[in-house]
């Protein structure tokens, strides 16, 4: 049964909706609101134990962030080592600067192999490239292995989640999907039974076809290796049944030597799931014979990575082990699920990656997508200060926004920068807080509250009173209390 | 392969650029690895038998079957595994001890046979290269009597052998032992899983739906050890990884 | 002991009341007060858009007007972070190198309210009497980028007559953030709408908080939705006693 071509327009940051339009369809979906926030709940409290539990949690914290760190600053040098080492171990390194080059260099690979038909492991890095639509107009059947995937890819939906990319969707629209799309008369929705359903679909796929394709979580320079970490065991399936294997990675993917895996890994299931490890982590190296596929190509992909080396505030970004800790402690992702953020890596890490990766030429809503309350730097295993990054990102958007001959409609701004000249004389601020009481006044029922303002005032009226502004500020309180005193 | 290269050079070369003020050469790079802060417990010190307590304790929290024995006892524990199973047909690892391979059952042993009588075999007997006791993993470098990665992944039942000098607490230590890196390995902790509809765990979707290890104790585990077992309060040794 | 009292420009304009139980509780612990008439605004609302040289006039405003001042007080934990979090990259990206001597020299002398009564002048029983049933909000600014830890509790729990229902979820944010509860108005009210279920299941009288940002947020909507419930900014508890009770409040 072949796949469908399942674009990613929802989640193309080019054609997305800004994040404050986008919210909107979601917000009023309560069983969607529902579904994400019982799916956060089940990691967030296994997670928290396991925290618990493990004494030396922050120390592994801050090794896994001075670990990443060398090797972003050292990238260059570790990723010549990793190709260096898989090659010599049979492996072929490519490397694609773009999205364009990445997708041509594996289409190129299957058409060498004469693959019609290729299965998946899930990696975000691939929908990052739109690589099934790709391969699916050129002829190759997609088929994804992973049970979040199936669904996904079965119901012509988007992934919401980086680690649990259906969390959005209940078992009833599961059985709904798998019905229709597998042929299945009579099943149920009970969980067990679905997930066998996906198990004997997959079976025979694992066994007849010869291509698969992964990601991968860390690229290891010292002996040229690829971890891979998963649940399922469908990973263990692609990776030594088929002939050929092709795994696509993130230049930023790379740690200096394999011991370093003794931090990252007691860090990621932990955060990802609430578990102290994934039930499979596989690693290998190039080609091994008699064991696995006997041809394997590694596609380094920069994508725009590469541009986020240069400042320290950035380049923390690329730290990221793609736990999904910061969208699960998010108060705003609660509320919005991933679909909102238009891009293939949401909450706040999306928040901060989209908008680089795309050159901050587009998704530029996603850095103001925040309360900045810093629940996801807390959480996060590798020690991101993703406030600290959505308002380096912030400053980028107004700077752009100071170049453009439109800001002078937008209300935002102009009020932003009158504020400041305000703020800058106190007569100048004193002035403005009378006038403001005075023309608030007009909004200000009997009660003293205003309940309605225009304009930018109406995003706030629509949900929240406002107390009307008191008939003294505090330093005219202060300034009387002092004349009092003489 | 033109474009490739030529990318290669454009990719490697933003890179250098980006990084310029910071990239360090060779030398520079052993050195500030070297001093990363590494303040995690990286060998904790217990007694051998609460290795061997928290390991059975972890191995059973994700339903894995656990029996010890002592090593007179390992091939009749064996043989009362494969009965209990009641499987016939198994895989084994060529470099699996004879004496494992217990008479009347059907084995075949994997000299690099076909992926369809893999696919038909009803279970697999191997060794491990190590235990790791705070997650309950088993760690596979498919040595010769750990097997081909595939005799352990289609098949639908797992029986593991581990001794109890082959356990160590933590991951780190499990590195530590390694005289150097393993090019393949396969960290088992727990069977194939999936909570990807509606947060429910399902176990065995795909990989070995059933996970059985026997532990076989050594002269410093003794089976009947175990009330002298006491919970220590864990001296972490911390500090940088030691060079090799 | 001499303090100076940074007002914070939004409780300047709208919560006058919390800055006069601030003089109040601080003169009662015979603190001598002082108030630059020339304070405006810290810098966190233009910072926080994306506006850094804006934030940073105001930041050396800041630091230039409380050169002198042997202790600043703040009753709000996000203008504390804004000070100690974002000053020191806007005066390296910024400043010049004596701004930022002068700046890292004041520094150690800004307290917000909490962290000047409990650790500054060492107490936690500050006299206050207001007998009700309260719940605490956690500002996240206080929880995570001040790391308040128990102050506030331990200040609670020293109020005669206040019973203090705990919270569910204390620490999850209320969804003002600052400009995001206008720019991003729909999630910050559906994050509300969250919060305060929460809220109103405590049956408290009150609400309170160190910030009456959090406070005007969801203190707005109990208004709008006549939930019989009110907000009060923890000064204005720990002001209160029994000759004078705490003013009027929202």
């Amino acid at each position: 049964m072949s796949s469908t071509a399942s674009g990613h327009a929802q989640l193309d940051p080019r054609l997305a909706l800004p994040f404050p339009e986008a919210v909107l369809p979601v917000l009023r979906n309560p069983q969607l609101r529902k579904n994400v926030a019982h799916a956060i709940d089940v990691i967030q409290t296994k997670r928290a134990k396991l925290v618990l539990e493990k004494t030396d949690w922050q120390a592994l914290r801050t090794a896994a962030s001075a670990i990443r760190t060398h090797a972003l600053e050292n990238l260059g040098a570790y990723l010549e080592q990793f190709e260096e080492r898989c090659t010599a171990a049979g492996g072929v390194v490519h490397w694609a600067a773009d999205a364009d080059e990445a997708r041509k260099i594996i289409l190129d690979l299957l058409r060498q192999e004469n693959a019609s038909e290729v299965i998946k492991i899930k990696t975000m890095t691939s929908a990052e490239i739109q690589l099934n639509p790709y391969l699916q107009a050129a002829g190759v059947d997609v088929f994804e292995t992973d049970l979040a995937e199936i669904i996904l890819q079965l119901g012509n939906e988007e992934p919401s989640h980086i680690v649990v990319p259906a969390l959005h969707i209940n078992r009833s629209q599961v059985r709904e999907i798998f019905a229709r799309r597998m042929g299945l008369k009579g099943l149920s929705d009970d969980p067990k039974v679905l997930t066998n359903a996906a198990r004997t679909y997959l079976r025979q796929k694992f066994l007849s076809v010869s291509t698969a394709i992964s990601g991968a979580n860390f690229l290891i320079a010292e002996t040229g290796a690829v971890a891979v970490v998963e649940s399922e065991g469908n990973g263990r399936m692609c990776l030594t049944l088929p002939k050929t294997m092709i795994t696509v990675a993130g230049i930023e993917k790379v740690l200096p030597r394999l011991q370093d895996l003794e931090v990252m890994l007691q860090l990621l299931a932990r955060s990802a799931t609430g578990e102290r490890m994934s039930p499979y982590t596989s690693l290998w190296t190039g080609v091994t014979p008699g064991d696995g596929p006997q041809r394997f190509h590694v596609v380094l992909l920069d994508n725009g990575r590469s541009a986020m080396l240069t400042k320290p505030v950035e380049r923390q970004t690329l730290k990221c082990i793609r736990c999904a800790a910061c969208m699960n402690a998010c108060p705003v992702y609660r509320q919005t699920g991933g679909h909102a953020y238009g891009s293939v890596y949401p909450g706040p890490i999306g928040a901060i990656l989209t908008p680089q990766l795309m050159h901050m030429e587009y998704s530029q809503s996603l850095p103001y997508a925040s309360s900045l309350c810093g629940a996801c730097y807390e959480v996060c295993p590798v020690k991101i200060n993703i406030p600290e990054v959505l308002l380096e990102l912030r400053s980028q958007v107004v700077n752009q926004e100071r170049k453009q001959l439109t800001r002078i409609f937008d209300p935002m701004y102009l009020g932003l920068l009158i504020a400041n000249l305000l703020f800058a004389k106190a007569w100048r601020f004193h002035l403005a807080q009378r006038l403001g009481r005075v023309g608030l006044k007009l909004f200000t029922r009997k009660d003293e509250w205003i309940h309605s303002l225009p304009n930018l005032g109406a995003k706030w009226t629509q949900t929240r009173d406002l107390r009307g502004l008191p008939d003294e500020t505090f330093h005219e309180w202060w300034a009387s209390r002092a004349k009092g005193a003489k | 392969m033109s474009a490739s290269v030529t990318s290669r050079q454009r990719v490697l070369d933003r890179i250098r650029l980006a990084t310029q003020s910071c990239a360090k050469n060779s030398a520079g790079r052993a050195e500030d690895y070297a001093k990363l802060p590494r303040n995690y417990i990286r060998r904790s010190q217990p007694g051998a038998s609460v290795r061997w307590e928290l390991m059975i304790k972890r191995l059973r929290e994700y339903d894995a079957e656990v029996v010890e024995c002592t090593p007179d006892e390992l091939p009749a524990t064996i043989t009362a595994q494969l009965t209990a199973s009641g499987r016939h047909s198994f895989v084994a690892p060529v470099g699996l001890p004879t004496e494992w391979r217990s008479t009347g059952f059907q084995w075949k042993i994997d000299r690099g046979i076909d992926t369809s009588e893999i696919e038909q075999a009803e279970g697999v007997v191997t060794a491990a290269f190590c235990g790791v006791a705070d997650s309950g993993t088993i760690v596979l470098h498919h040595s010769s009597n750990e097997g081909r990665r595939v005799i352990t992944l289609l098949p639908d039942w797992h029986l593991c052998i581990l001794r109890a000098t082959q356990l160590v607490e933590t991951l780190p230590e499990y590195f530590d032992r390694c005289l150097q890196p393993p090019s393949l390995a396969t960290y088992i902790s727990g069977p194939s899983a999936t909570a990807d509809i509606e947060m429910t765990r399902i176990k065995g979707v795909h990989g070995p739906r059933f996970l059985n290890v026997i532990l076989v104790s050594d002269e410093n585990v003794s089976v009947l050890d175990k009330d002298a077992v006491q919970t220590v309060s864990i001296p972490a040794e911390v500090g940088s990884l030691k060079g090799r | 002991m001499r303090a100076s009292l940074f007002i914070t420009c939004y409780n300047d304009t709208l919560y006058p009341e919390t800055g006069r139980a601030v003089v109040r509780l601080l003169e009662r612990l015979g603190v001598v007060l002082e108030f630059h008439p020339k304070q405006t605004c810290c810098g966190q609302m233009h910072a926080n858009t994306g506006f850094r040289g804006e934030a940073f006039s105001q930041a050396k405003r800041f630091v230039r007007l409380y050169q002198e001042a042997e202790t600043v007080v703040i009753p709000s934990s996000s203008c504390v972070a804004m000070i100690r979090d974002q000053y020191p990259g806007l005066m390296d990206e910024l400043g010049t190198d004596t701004l930022r001597k002068e700046f890292d020299e004041l520094l150690p002398r800004v307290y917000e309210l909490s962290e000047f009564l409990v650790d500054k002048l060492g107490m936690d029983d500050v006299g206050a009497y207001f007998p009700h049933r309260v719940t605490y909000h956690a500002s996240c600014h206080g929880v995570r980028a001040l790391h308040l830890g128990e102050r506030p509790y331990k200040l609670l729990a020293k109020v005669r007559g206040l019973e203090l229902a705990p919270l569910e979820n204390v620490d999850r944010c209320c969804g003002f953030g600052g400009t995001f509860s206008v720019k991003n108005a729909e999630v910050s009210s559906a994050m509300l709408a969250v919060k305060l279920q929460d809220i109103v299941a405590t049956r408290a009288e009150y609400c309170t908080a160190l910030d009456n940002s959090c406070l005007m947020h969801l203190g707005g909507a109990m208004h709008r939705q006549f939930a019989g419930m009110k907000t009060i900014h923890l000064a204005q508890i720990l002001a209160s006693t029994e000759d004078s009770p705490a003013e009027a409040v929202l």
